[in-house]
């Protein structure tokens, strides 16, 4: 094992393993296979410096070394659709 | 990274750590957690609560996991300790048998 960055969100911190060499791309797909979320819907941020991280560059080139933290953002997605959505169907059925 | 490599640590303060079972078992206290017979819920969900380790001292002491791996496949840096945080954290080393 080369190294491990740590992953941020909310109350949760997720160690991952990775390699210099590795693209941040390749960061998120390791990422959704541990919170469902896909790649594209992910958007990862160096700390404390605060640089968002390019897909297609690899983590040596963006300066991110062992240990670091990033702190993981993601899109909104249907999920929060729904939520918003909500309370216009309850308005709905009302009038109905 | 599969998630059932993974397993869930979680502070006092309901703070998470997601890290790899490898470097979980670093730990023989949560090794026997993990890995004893019978159907445990932390052997079933992989998922194991510290109310009495606080969010920094269970932080450092993934980061000792991870570190300890790394020591082991032969690369030689220093594991830095805050000296503000030496005694809990020996507390928690001895709880965990790390």
């Amino acid at each position: 094992m080369a190294m491990y960055i740590r992953v941020k969100r909310n109350k949760t911190t997720y160690f991952i393993q990775c390699d210099p060499t590795e693209t941040i791309l390749q960061m998120k797909e390791k990422l959704s296979n541990l919170i469902d979320q896909p790649a594209n819907d992910q958007q990862l941020v160096l700390m404390p410096a605060g640089d968002v991280l390019e897909d297609s560059k690899s983590l040596a080139d963006q300066k991110v070394e062992n240990d670091a933290v990033v702190a993981l953002t993601l899109r909104k997605g249907s999920l929060t659709c729904c939520i918003c959505l909500f309370p216009v169907l309850v308005d709905i059925s009302i009038v109905d | 990274m599969k998630k059932e490599d993974t397993v869930k640590l979680i502070s006092r303060e309901g703070f998470e750590f997601i890290i790899d079972k490898k470097a979980a078992m670093v730990s023989q206290t949560i090794r026997n957690m993990l890995t004893s017979p019978g159907s445990f819920a932390e052997t079933e969900h992989g998922q194991v609560t510290f109310p009495e380790i606080n969010t920094t001292i269970l932080e450092k002491i993934c980061q000792y996991f991870y570190w300890s791996l790394q020591y082991a496949s032969g690369k030689e840096t220093e594991f830095h300790i805050e000296p503000e945080i030496t005694l809990e954290l020996m507390m928690a080393a001895n709880y965990l048998h790390t």
